[in-house]
Order: structure tokens, then sequence, then C-alpha cells
């Protein structure tokens, strides 16, 4: 009996040793993951370790932008940018409760800085001084002040607040806005456009082109970097480019370029096949030096109403002169073309120009005066005649597509998305404004007009309060 | 012999006139050159304040940069210090009679106008090698190899360092953040 006992004690213990045995077996075999670890053995300060600490859990996509950018090879962390100074009116006050969540890695007072979410040109400025001066003097950075002083869509409030903010906005910039609390004004923010006006009075925002938050000048030399803004019937510029040569010699050799070279030493030929974008307006070829003035190169204004030279542009006259500006086009040129090429090409434009002036608008321009002067337009709005909406894209759409298409060499948005478009247009157009003039009729006008609501007040931190 | 004498007694002479003519002009020039002497006129009071509680005198190393250090070219420049501290010195009491208000934003221009980088580089010599600082050595680079048309002043990007009303003194060593520039004052 007893020796029965002994013997199913001991079975039992067998068992339960097999059995724990097994769990154990079961746990050493099992295959955990490792987590992707960031270590940082930098002499950064403690605050900005705090930053990316907490920001890598809370968002792992700034954080892994920034940890591939060439801003975390050279330890310049969070603070650099974010970083506000004394007296800032932006400081996100929000952001100090984090400071005292204990949950949080680094969620301590001890790391507590004041933050600026928004980064401008003039925090940029610190370390890349002569690229913000370049870019301030652009029409890039001054975009919203062109707008407001031309276009009728605003002046005029043809389309709502959230239209303008959700669309031209969204390119153009916003006047950004804080309330007491350092809350920025909802219908003002998020926004990256060229000419955002700041907080601190600088214009635009790097950003658009060298996305956060990885800076890079390799993305801001692909012709990609610019055709978030740059499409469309109004200035097609994206799409001329991929019709052109130098787009399609870009698509078909791009795995070729050298991307990534050093800021100022991108070199035609060496880097590079055909020209993106930034390699015609930007950067430096030959004995013309690099700029972030985008519009400096330009020798006429191919997206005015009447073209004209730069410094004659009156909403914003370039501090540039034309001829100057042409001749170092054309020594951007010269590192793939000779000069009778160029010479040539350029004939073709001016003369495409002179057309568009002389042809087109000039004449469409002077009978859209006399419709107004007969009162047979209405002048209280815009676009609300059909006359007027045809005037505008004669200029606007076709216009331009014309001019810009024969600037950038493609030939099919020079004519059927031209000039093409701007002789229907214009027929059409002669043909009722004559109608209207001959019997006297007034045009009709569009009563139900929809969602014109926008503010009609020019910017006054722009403008002054006028 | 005689010539000798002569020319001896006439060096005496030389020394006798010039020796107390140098002293006091040099004793002047150490008297009106402090802080102190600055802050005599009402208009400067308030700047000589926010200097004391600034970085520019609070800091580890002890040292003290005085108004003439940063707003008067370098004594070894003896002709154009001499100079400019006389004119200056000179316009600041015909101006104090003459204008009825000190208009601050506008001299606070001037100033800056008036700054040239060697006044600073003076003192702040070493500023291409910064490994903590890297976008710093990137913007200091830009300035001491300037591109042409593209030269910059120090006070460009520092500004309102010194002269600023703080609640309270800025000692450099304790300050907790690192210091940063301001970026471009014209951006």
């Amino acid at each position: 009996m007893r020796k029965k006992l002994v013997f199913i004690l001991v079975g039992l213990m067998a068992v339960g040793l097999m059995l724990s045995g097994a769990v154990l077996s079961v746990n050493a075999q099992q295959n955990f993951p490792k987590v992707k670890e960031f270590r940082i053995e930098r002499s950064i300060p403690p605050e900005a370790v705090a930053c990316i600490e907490c920001h890598k859990a809370s968002n792992p996509g700034i954080f892994d932008d920034w940890a591939r950018s060439r801003h975390a090879s050279a330890s310049i962390t969070c603070l650099d940018c974010h970083l506000a100074q004394p007296g800032d009116t932006d400081v996100a006050k929000a952001h100090e409760k984090y400071y005292s969540q204990k949950d949080l890695p680094y969620g301590e007072q001890k790391y507590k800085v004041p933050i600026a979410a928004i980064v401008t040109p003039k925090d940029c400025s610190r370390c890349h001084p002569d690229e913000a001066i370049q870019y301030s003097k652009s029409k890039h950075a001054n975009t919203l002040e062109i707008i407001w002083k031309l276009d009728p869509w605003l002046n005029k409030g043809m389309n709502s607040d959230n239209e303008r903010k959700t669309g031209c906005f969204n390119c153009h910039g916003t006047v950004i806005k804080h309330d007491k609390n350092g809350i920025v004004d909802h219908a003002t923010w998020p926004n990256v456009g060229v000419g955002r006006l700041n907080v601190d009075g600088s214009k635009g925002s790097c950003t658009s082109c060298h996305t956060r938050h990885r800076f890079s000048v390799a993305e801001a030399r692909m012709p990609e970097a610019c055709d978030q803004c740059h499409l469309g019937p109004d200035h097609p510029q994206i799409e001329i480019y991929n019709e052109s040569k130098h787009g399609t010699m870009y698509h078909a050799y791009k795995d070729e370029y050298n991307f990534n070279a050093a800021p100022g030493t991108w070199t035609p030929g060496t880097d590079y096949r055909a020209p993106t974008c930034a390699a015609c307006h930007m950067s430096g070829s030959g004995k013309v030096m690099g700029t972030h003035d985008v519009t400096e190169r330009i020798s006429w204004e191919t997206q005015a109403p009447l073209t004209v030279r730069p410094q004659d542009f009156k909403p914003f006259p370039a501090g540039t002169d034309w001829k100057v500006e042409r001749e170092k086009m054309k020594n951007v040129c010269r590192a793939c073309h000779g000069d009778s090429w160029i010479n040539d090409f350029y004939n073709g434009f001016d003369k495409v120009v002179e057309d568009y002036n002389e042809i087109y608008f000039k004449p469409a321009k002077a009978k859209f005066d006399e419709l107004y002067e007969k009162g047979l337009l209405d002048k209280t709005k815009f676009f609300d005649e059909r006359l007027e909406v045809e005037f505008y894209e004669l200029w606007h759409h076709e216009g331009r597509r014309a001019r810009m298409g024969t600037m950038m060499m493609a030939p099919d948005y020079t004519w059927w998305h031209g000039f093409y478009e701007c002789k229907m247009h214009f027929a059409n157009f002669m043909e009722e404004a004559n109608h209207l003039i001959e019997t006297g009729e007034k045009a009709y006008v569009a009563k139900d007009f929809p969602n014109a609501t926008g503010d009609t007040q020019k910017p006054p931190k722009i403008f002054g309060n006028k | 012999m005689k010539k000798y004498i002569i020319l001896a007694s006439l060096v005496l002479l030389g020394v006798i006139i010039a020796f107390p003519l140098f002293s006091m002009t040099y004793y002047t020039m150490v008297r009106t050159s402090t802080p102190d002497f600055c802050a005599t006129c009402h208009e400067i009071k308030p700047a000589v304040r926010a200097w004391r509680s600034s970085t520019h005198v609070n800091n580890a190393q002890g040292f003290v940069a005085d108004c003439m250090d940063c707003h008067l070219p370098a004594p070894h420049k003896t002709f154009d210090f001499f100079f400019a501290k006389t004119y200056h010195g000179a316009k600041d009491v015909v101006k104090h009679f003459l204008i009825k208000e000190y208009d601050r934003k506008k001299n606070r221009e001037a100033a800056y106008e008036s700054f040239d980088n060697a006044q600073c580089q003076k003192c702040h010599r070493n500023l291409l090698a910064m490994p903590g600082k890297r976008g710093a050595m990137l913007a200091h680079r830009s300035v001491i190899y300037a591109r042409p048309g593209y030269e910059k002043k120090c006070v460009d990007c520092h500004y309102d360092l010194v002269h600023s009303e703080t609640m309270f003194i800025m000692y450099k060593q304790y300050q907790r953040l690192p210091y940063q520039a301001k970026g471009l004052r014209k951006l």
C-alpha cells in the first residue's frame, strides 16, 4: 500500500516535471521580435533628448524623417528650430502640460522649454542667412501681396474663406494668427504656403519645397517638389515640363542623377543630364551663382494679364534688370546648348509674347473696357457675367498656357492647350461682346452665384489698416 | 657744448609742456571711457542699466565688455578712436540741448548701422570651429567668407542682446538653454 502511494507520488512529480519542462521549452523557443531602437550618444541638450524620446513615440513619422536628415547628422535637433525666443507670441501653451505628465518618458518639469510649433524662414535664417535673404526677394515670398493686389476672387469676395484656406492659400500661404494662449487660428493653419505671413513678420515657409522633417536638398531639386502648386489649367508647369524634352530625359535618366550633391555644387553634365525646375531657376551653373529667389532669372512675366518685364510688374516690381537676368538664364542653357539654339529659341519665345500681347490680349482688353464703359457689363462683381469669365480664362488659363508652354518647350501646351483655345475663346468673346454693343443689351448677371462669401478686406498685416 | 645744452633744455621744455598735456588727455580719456560716465546722461541711463544685467557683464569668465568696447573703434586704431570718441562726445552734448525727446528706436537702429564686425571680433575671434553648434558654424562661415553682395553684420542676427529690459540679471553661466541667434533682424 505504502509502496503504491510512493509510486503514485513519484509518478505525479515526474508528470509535473515533464509538464513544466514542456512549458519552459515553449517559452525558450518563442521568437520575440526586437524593438527597433534609436540611441543618442551625442552632445545635445537634455531638453532636446526629451523632445526626441517623447515624439519618437507620439509621432514616429516626424522622428524617423529627422533621424534620416542631414540635420540629425549635424546634431541639429528639435530645439534649434522650435525653441521659442523671449517675447514670442506663438509659444505653444498647451504643449507645456506634457512636462508634468508622469506617464510620459521625460515628462518632467526639468525638461520644460518654450516651444513654437511653426518654424519660419526667420528661424531658418539663423543658420542659412543667404538663402533666407534671397528667398525674401522672390515672388514666392511675396505672393500674398501680389494676389491681393490683382485677384478678383479675393477682392470681390467671389469664393468662401474655407475655399481659400483649402484651395488658394494652401499654395499661396495664410496670414498666421495666434490667440492669447498661443493657439493658432484654425482658419490659418495647417499651412506651408510659399508666401505664408508668419507672426515674426517673415514670409513663406521653407518646408514648401524642403518638406518636414527631412529638409532634403535632393527633394527640392526634383520637379516633383514644385508640382503640388505648379499644375492645372492656369499654370501647368509640371505638365509642360513633362511634355518637354527636358522632362522626357529626366524621367528616362533620373536614376542616374546625383541629387545629393552638396549645396552649391550640383553641376550639369556631371550630376544631371537634363535640367529640372530647380536646375534652371535656382541652381548655379557656369558663371551663374545659385539663388533661392526662384523668380530671379525670369525675363518676362508670363503669368500676368499683359506680359511685362519683371521690373515693370506693378504689383511687385522685381529689383532686377531683365537683360541681366536673361543673360543669366542663357548662361544656364549654355551648359548643354550652343548660342544659335539658345538665341533662336528666345526669338520664338519673344515673338509668342508679342503675339499674345498685341493680337490676343490688348484687343480683348479694349473690348472688355468698352463694355464696362457703356454699362453693358456690371462692375460690382466679377465672374457673375459670362464675358468676365471668358476674358479671365483668356489670359489666366489658355493665355498663360500658350506663353508658358513656349517658354518651357511643350508644343502641345503652346498650341492645342494654348493658342488654339485662345483663338476659340477670343472669337466667342468678341462675338458676344459685339452683340451686346450693337443691341445695347446688358449682359446676364448670375443672381445665384454660389458661395461668394469671402472676406474682401486686404490683410492689414501686409497692407496696413486702410 | 653750448649747442647740446640748448638742445637738451629744449627737449626738457618739450617734456615739461607735453607730459602734463598728454597725461591729462589720457586721464580725460580714461575718465570718460567708463560706463559710469556714459550713464551721467539721462538719455543713456536705461541702456547702461540694461547692459549691467546682460551677459556681456555677467558670465563665468568674469569678463565685462564696456560701452566703448562695442560702440567705438578699437583703441589701437588710435586716430579713429580719438576722433570718433571726441566727435560723439561733442555731438551728444549739443544734441542733448537741441533735441526734445530721445528716440530710442531710431537710435537703436542707428547704432546697429554703425556697428562694424571688427568691433565684435576684437573679442569674439574664434567663430568657425563650434562642433556643438554646427548651425552657427554654417552661419558664421557665410559672414566671414561672405559671398559678394551678401555681406552681413554680426548684429543682423545677434540683436536685442545687451540692451533689452529684463527682470533678472542674465547670468550666462546659469542659462539653461543654449544661446541662439534670433535670425535676420530685417527679414
